[in-house]
C-alpha cells in the first residue's frame, strides 16, 4: 500500500487538487468580472446614432449645434422616402374594399409603431408627451434590434401539437405584398445607416449627466453622487470612532472582563447580517431618534458607518499592533507622555496600515445595498446638494442596480445603463482595493529598509 | 513620566510641581475615560441592535403567538386574513446556505491548503489579489450577474449548462482519482507486472470514469430548468461569495500551525500530502471549523444575491433537495416586504419582519459564539 511510488503519486495528485481548486477560484472571478467589464464598457463607448446627438443637444446642451443640425437634416433626407411610401400607401388603402382596408390599416399601424421606435416620431406629427417617445434609438446596437422589429414580427408556431408554441420570426413584408409599401422594407434594411448615421463615441457624460425619463436618456450623476455622499458620511462617522477604539484597545485596555466583553461585542457586530443593520437603522435612527423625517442620506450614512465600524477597528488594531514595541519605548524614554508618544510616534507609523483599512471599508460602504434600502435609497431622484443630504433620500449606485434590473418597466431596453452602473461600482471598489494593495506594498518596503 | 524619577531633581528643571502633576494625571485619566467611552459606544451598538430589533419583534409574537411562525409553511402576509407561516422561508435560507457550503467549503479549504503549503511564494502573491477581488466585489454586482447573466443562461440552455459544469469539475477530478486508484490497485500485483498493470488498470478506470461522466452529463443535459432564478443559482453565487472568507480564515489557521510541525513531519519521512493531511490539518482544525462557520454566516446573512437570484417563492420544494426550484429566504423577505409593510407600521405584517431579523441575529450570534468557543477550546488544549 505504501510503496514509494504510490506515495509519490498520491502526493502529486494532492498537489494537483490544490492547483485545480485555485484555478477554479480564478476562473470564477473571470467568469463574473469579464461580462460586467466588457458590457459595462459599452455604456461609455458605443456607436451613437444621430438621435443620440439630437437628444444630447436638446436635453444637456452638449455638442456642436450647427454640426448636429446638418446631420439631422441629412438623416431626415434619407428618411424622406420612408414617409413618402407610407403616405402613398395610406392613399392607396382608402380605395380598397372595407375588410381588406381595415386589415391593412391595422397592419400599417403596427409598422408605424415599430418605425417610431426606430426613428422617432414622424415629421409633422405632434410632439409626444413621454420623453422616451420623442427620440428614435440612441444606440446603434439597440437600433439594430428595432430594425429587426420593423422587418420581422414575432409569431408562434403551433404545428407540433405535442410541444409548446415555438417563437418564430415572420417577415413583415408578407403582409404588404403588392402594395406600395413593399419596397420600404428593403429600403429600411439597406439605408439604416444613412437614416441614423451611427458613429463611435466615448460618452463621458454617462457619469456626469442626470438621467432623464427614468434612465432612458442620460447618465447616472445622481447615483454616483448619492454613493459618494453615503460613503463619505459613513467614513466621517466611522473613521474617528474606529481609530479611537483601536487605540484604546491596543494601548490602554488591560486584560479584564470589560475589555474582553468589548472585544466580543465588536466581533458580534462584525457578524450581524447587513439587512439587520438596515432594519436597525429604520427602527433606531429614523423611528426612534428621528435624525430625519423619513429616509435620508444622514440616516443611511450612520447605518453604513455602524456596518463598517468592526472592519475599521480590526484593521486599525492590527496596524497599531504591528508597530514595533521599541518605537514606543524610545518615545517614552525621551520623556514623551503616553498620549504624546501615541500621536507623534505610533499613529504615524501605523498610518499606512490604518489607511489600508479605511480604503477597504470605503469600498465596502460604497457597495453595500441592504443597509440603505430602508434608510436612504430611493429609485428616482435628483442629485442632491450637500445641505439637503441631512433630510433627503438619494438614489445610489448599489440600490439602483437592483432597482433597474428588477423593477424598471423596460428592463431590456436599458441593459446598457444597468451594466454601466455595475461597471462603475465594481471599478470604483476594485480601484479602492488596488490602492489599498499599493499602500500595503509601500509599507512593507518601508519596514524592510 | 521620566520627569518624576527622583534622581534627576532640581538641576534639570524637569520636575513638575505637585499641582501640575495632579492635573496631568487627571488629564490622562479623563483622556482614557474618553477613549473608553468611544470604544464602549461602538460596542454598545450591538446591544442597541439587539434591543431595537427585539422591541419591534415582540409585538408580533404577542399578536400572533409562536406556533404559526415556526411551524406553518403558509406565507400569505397580504391576504385576508393574513398568514405568517415562516417555516418554508427558514427552509429556503437553510437550503441556499447548504448549497453555498457545498460549493465553497471543499473548494475553499483545498485552495487554502494550496496557498499555504503548495504554491511557491511568487504564485501565492498572484493568487492573493484574486481572493481579495472576489471579497471586494459588491454583493449587488454578484446579484446582477446571477440575475442578468446566469439566470437566462440556465433557463435557455437548461441542462447543457449543468453538463458543461459537470465536465469542467468532474473531468480533472476523475483524472486525479484514476491516477490514485490505479496506483493503489496495481500496488498489490507482482513486481514484474506492476508497470503494465498500472497502465492497464489506469486505462480501464479512465474508460469507466469517462463513461460515467458521459452518462451523468447526458442525464444532466436532459434536465429542463423551468426558471433561471432558483436555489441552485443563488447557492452557486453565494458559494463564490463565501469563498474568500473560507479561504482566508482557513489559510491563516494553516499558517498558524507553524513551520516546526511541518519540518518535524518531513524529517520523519512523510510526503507533503501526508504532512498536510495527517499533521497540519488536524493541528489547524479549529481554525478551519471557524472558517466554515464564518462562511455559513456570510451566506445566511447575504441579502441582495438571494433576493435577485433565488426566485422568491415561499415554498418547500418536493423533493426537498430539488435545487432547481425557486425558494425564498429570510433576508430577501425582509428586504422585499418592508416596502409594502412600511406604511402599515404597527401591524403584524410589519413586526413579522423584525421577528425574522431577530432569528437571523440570534443565529449569527450563536455562530459567533460557537466559533469563538471552538478556537478557545483548542487553544486551551494546545496550551
Amino acid at each position: 500500500m505504501s510503496s514509494r511510488s504510490t506515495r509519490r503519486i498520491l502526493d502529486r495528485a494532492f498537489t494537483g487538487l490544490g492547483g485545480f481548486s485555485t484555478l477554479l477560484l480564478a476562473a470564477a472571478l473571470l467568469v463574473i468580472l469579464v461580462p460586467i467589464l466588457i458590457k459595462g464598457f459599452g455604456a461609455f463607448v458605443f456607436r451613437e446614432t444621430v438621435e443620440h446627438r439630437r437628444m444630447l443637444l436638446d436635453l444637456y446642451e452638449t455638442g456642436d449645434r450647427a454640426a448636429v443640425e446638418t446631420e439631422v437634416a441629412a438623416a431626415a433626407k434619407a428618411r424622406e422616402p420612408v414617409y413618402a411610401m407610407l403616405g402613398a400607401f395610406k392613399k392607396e388603402v382608402e380605395a380598397l374594399p372595407a375588410p381588406e382596408r381595415r386589415k391593412l390599416k391595422s397592419d400599417c399601424k403596427d409598422l408605424e409603431k415599430a418605425l417610431n421606435s426606430l426613428l422617432g416620431p414622424a415629421p409633422g406629427t405632434t410632439q409626444p408627451i413621454l420623453l422616451r417617445q420623442r427620440y428614435g434609438q440612441n444606440r446603434w446596437d439597440r437600433a439594430q434590434v428595432a430594425i429587426g422589429k420593423v422587418l420581422y414580427e414575432e409569431a408562434y408556431d403551433y404545428s407540433d401539437s405535442s410541444q409548446m408554441g415555438k417563437k418564430i420570426l415572420v417577415p413583415r413584408v408578407e403582409r404588404f405584398r403588392g402594395t406600395s409599401l413593399e419596397p420600404l422594407f428593403d429600403y429600411v434594411r439597406d439605408q439604416s445607416k444613412a437614416m441614423l448615421l451611427p458613429r463611435w463615441i466615448f460618452y463621458g457624460g454617462f457619469l456626469t449627466h442626470t438621467s432623464r425619463d427614468a434612465h432612458f436618456f442620460g447618465g447616472i450623476r445622481a447615483e454616483v453622487l448619492g454613493t459618494f455622499y453615503l460613503t463619505l458620511g459613513a467614513m466621517l462617522f466611522a473613521v474617528p470612532m474606529g481609530v479611537i477604539a483601536a487605540i484604546y484597545l491596543v494601548e490602554y485596555a488591560r486584560d479584564n472582563w470589560l475589555n474582553s466583553l468589548i472585544r466580543s461585542c465588536v466581533s458580534t457586530l462584525a457578524g450581524v447580517p447587513s439587512i439587520v443593520f438596515g432594519l436597525f437603522g429604520l427602527a433606531f435612527f429614523i423611528n426612534t431618534i428621528h435624525v430625519s423625517g423619513s429616509k435620508s442620506v444622514l440616516a443611511g450614512s450612520l447605518t453604513l458607518g455602524l456596518l463598517i465600524l468592526p472592519t475599521l477597528i480590526r484593521a486599525s488594531e492590527e496596524a497599531l499592533r504591528a508597530v514595533p514595541h521599541t518605537y514606543k519605548q524610545a518615545a517614552l524614554s525621551l520623556g514623551a507622555s503616553p498620549w504624546k508618544s501615541i500621536t507623534t510616534v505610533i499613529l504615524p507609523a501605523a498610518l499606512p496600515g490604518i489607511l489600508t483599512g479605511i480604503v477597504i471599508s470605503m469600498g465596502r460602504a460604497a457597495g453595500e445595498t441592504a443597509p440603505i434600502i430602508f434608510t436612504a435609497a430611493v429609485s428616482v431622484g435628483q442629485p442632491l446638494t450637500l445641505l439637503k443630504t441631512l433630510t433627503q433620500p438619494t438614489p445610489a449606485l448599489s440600490w439602483n442596480i437592483y432597482n433597474l434590473c428588477t423593477e424598471h418597466e423596460a428592463v431590456d431596453e436599458i441593459r446598457h445603463v444597468q451594466y454601466g452602473m455595475v461597471f462603475t461600482l465594481v471599478l470604483l471598489v476594485l480601484l479602492l482595493n488596488l490602492s489599498a494593495i499599493v499602500i500595503r506594498a509601500r509599507l512593507s518596503r518601508k519596514l524592510r529598509v | 513620566m521620566n520627569a518624576d524619577v527622583p534622581g534627576n531633581r532640581p538641576q534639570h528643571g524637569l520636575q513638575l510641581s505637585k499641582r501640575a502633576r495632579r492635573l496631568r494625571r487627571l488629564g490622562s485619566l479623563a483622556g482614557q475615560g474618553f477613549l473608553l467611552l468611544i470604544t464602549s459606544l461602538s460596542s454598545l451598538a450591538v446591544l442597541f441592535i439587539f434591543i431595537f430589533i427585539a422591541k419591534d419583534a415582540i409585538p408580533f409574537f404577542t399578536l400572533r403567538g409562536f406556533a404559526e411562525f415556526f411551524t406553518s409553511t403558509r406565507w400569505y402576509p397580504s391576504s385576508q386574513p393574513p398568514e405568517f407561516g415562516v417555516l418554508s422561508i427558514f427552509f429556503g435560507s437553510g437550503i441556499v446556505t447548504l448549497g453555498a457550503i457545498i460549493v465553497s467549503v471543499p473548494l475553499g479549504i483545498s485552495a487554502a491548503v494550496c496557498l499555504s503549503d503548495v504554491l511557491p511564494f511568487h504564485l501565492r502573491q498572484m493568487v492573493k489579489p484574486v481572493i481579495e477581488m472576489l471579497a471586494a466585489i459588491p454583493s449587488v454586482a454578484y446579484g446582477f450577474f446571477a440575475l442578468v447573466v446566469l439566470a437566462p443562461m440556465m433557463q435557455e440552455k437548461g441542462g447543457s449548462v449543468l453538463a458543461v459544469l459537470a465536465w469542467c469539475i468532474g473531468a480533472p477530478a476523475a483524472v486525479l482519482v484514476v491516477l490514485v486508484l490505479s496506483e493503489v490497485l496495481s500496488g498489490g500485483m507482482p513486481v514484474r507486472f506492476r508497470g503494465a498493470g498500472r497502465y492497464g488498470v489506469g486505462a480501464a478506470l479512465l474508460g469507466l470514469a469517462g463513461w460515467g461522466l458521459w452518462r451523468a452529463s447526458a442525464f444532466l443535459n436532459a434536465i429542463v430548468i423551468p426558471s433561471g432564478t432558483n436555489a441552485l443559482n443563488a447557492s452557486v453565487i453565494l458559494g463564490i461569495m463565501a469563498l474568500p472568507t473560507v479561504v482566508s480564515v482557513s489559510e491563516d489557521a494553516l499558517q498558524a500551525a507553524g513551520r516546526d510541525l511541518r519540518m518535524a513531519s518531513y524529517a520523519l519521512g512523510a510526503t507533503r500530502a501526508e504532512t498536510i493531511l495527517r499533521v497540519v490539518i488536524p493541528a489547524a482544525i479549529s481554525g478551519i471549523t471557524s472558517a466554515v462557520i464564518l462562511g455559513i454566516m456570510r451566506a445566511i446573512g447575504e441579502t441582495m444575491v438571494v433576493w435577485m437570484a433565488s426566485g422568491n417563492a415561499a415554498q418547500i420544494p418536493t423533493p426537498w433537495f430539488d435545487f432547481l426550484q425557486p425558494v425564498r429566504t429570510l433576508t430577501a423577505t425582509i428586504a422585499g416586504d418592508m416596502g409594502e409593510a412600511d406604511h402599515v407600521t404597527g401591524s403584524a405584517r410589519y413586526h413579522v419582519l423584525f421577528a425574522m431579523a431577530l432569528c437571523l441575529l440570534a443565529f449569527s450570534f450563536a455562530c459567533n459564539l460557537a466559533s469563538e468557543m471552538v478556537v478557545r477550546r483548542t487553544k486551551r488544549r494546545a496550551g
